[in-house]
């Protein structure tokens, strides 16, 4: 299935595009797209990760990656095998930007049109959360193969989920399915907490008529190696959250597979 | 009218002064140029629509070309839409297929 735009080269060797985006912050899209990505890759993928989070990166972090020089940085960076690109490699992006909205559809546009993506199968990108310039952009530039999107178990997070699966409707965008983050927690005694309640994942998949993707564990070690800028999937690749994603790495896999993505027909002018 | 998501267009083509749309559910539409240029969905003419006439406006050259608005390129925009970029080099107007559809629908 071919996803990257033949009118732009830059993604032409792209075969999926994974939006991996969120209605709410917070809910751990970034930490669900780095494992994703790992996960990926774990399947036997060409991955790229791009951070279209221009107010907030993540990514330079979760992959250990500090700022570079822009003048002589390869654009993407390869780190563990997979091509990445984030606006926090620049190193006046560290202190914060501060830019208008337009701007941000502009780096966007960037991301996805001047760095060369080469040969890949999966380019998971890392949306910030909500409905607004970064989203519609993606949305324009790019012939999203399918989204997905993250929510925790609580009706406050599903609120805004719910608008950014009408959002990906109006775009046309196919949404591949819902994925819960943080659902539960499995403690010494073994006993399963469910801190954020529980089951809004599902209950949101059913509303919406989408695929539930799967359900991924709160792990204290998710956070702690996302901060040591190696994702928890590649050091503790036996704990149930690892698990976890490489299931539901396989069921993104199979839903991309499944995506109609028929791109728009040229106009003949 | 049909919904968003199964809209689907088979093709589009330039006929005469208009472009004539095949969708798949067998409808098909014809858009004088004039039509799509005058309902253009961005945000500046929207809002030039909502304003009352100006007896004393100026007709530039822009304005002389737009009177009959040709589109240079229309642009596929990911899976949802068309951006047109007319002769006078307007192009911010995002036509979205659904947008497209109504057009074409007798008023």
């Amino acid at each position: 299935m071919e996803s990257g735009s033949t009118a732009n080269p830059a993604l032409a060797g792209v075969r999926n595009i994974i939006a991996v985006a969120s209605g709410k912050g917070g809910v751990g899209k970034s930490t669900v797209a780095a494992n994703l990505a790992i996960a990926l890759q774990m399947h036997g993928q060409k991955v790229g990760l791009m951070d279209a989070d221009i107010y907030g990166p993540s990514v330079p972090m979760m992959m250990g990656v500090g700022p570079v020089d822009p003048q002589i940085a390869n654009f993407p960076i390869e780190k563990y095998d997979l091509k990445l690109m984030s606006l926090g490699f620049l190193p006046d992006a560290t202190k914060g930007v501060l830019l208008r909205g337009p701007m941000v559809g502009k780096w966007v546009t960037t991301f996805l049109t001047q760095i060369n993506w080469g040969d890949l199968d999966f380019l998971v990108i890392d949306m910030p959360p909500g409905t607004g310039d970064a989203q519609l952009t993606l949305c324009q530039v790019a012939n999203v193969t399918g989204a997905v999107i993250v929510t925790t178990p609580q009706d406050v997070s599903l609120l805004d989920a719910v608008k950014a699966l009408n959002m990906f409707n109006q775009l046309r965008t196919p949404v591949l399915g819902v994925i819960e983050n943080m659902s539960y927690f499995v403690g010494d005694d073994g006993k399963r907490y469910e801190i954020f309640r529980h089951g809004g994942g599902k209950r949101l998949a059913a509303e919406a008529n989408v695929a539930f993707l799967g359900e991924v564990p709160i792990d204290p070690r998710v956070a702690e190696c996302g901060d040591a800028g190696e994702p928890m999937i590649r050091r503790h690749t036996e704990s149930p959250a690892a698990k976890a994603y490489l299931a539901l790495a396989g069921a993104v896999m199979d839903a991309a597979a499944n995506a109609k993505t028929d791109a728009l027909p040229e106009v003949v002018l | 009218m049909a919904d968003g998501v199964t809209l689907k267009p088979l093709s589009l083509k330039r006929d005469g002064d208009g472009l004539t749309i095949h969708w798949a559910d067998g409808v098909v539409s014809h858009l004088p140029f004039r039509l799509l240029r005058k309902q253009c969905p961005c945000a500046t003419c929207n809002e030039e629509r909502q304003k009352p006439p100006d007896p004393f406006r100026i007709i530039t050259d822009k304005d002389i070309l737009a009177a009959s608005p040709q589109p240079k390129q229309m642009i596929p925009r990911g899976h949802y839409a068309y951006q047109i970029v007319w002769n006078d080099g307007h192009d911010t107007g995002i036509y979205t297929l659904e947008y497209l559809r109504k057009l074409g629908e007798p008023a």
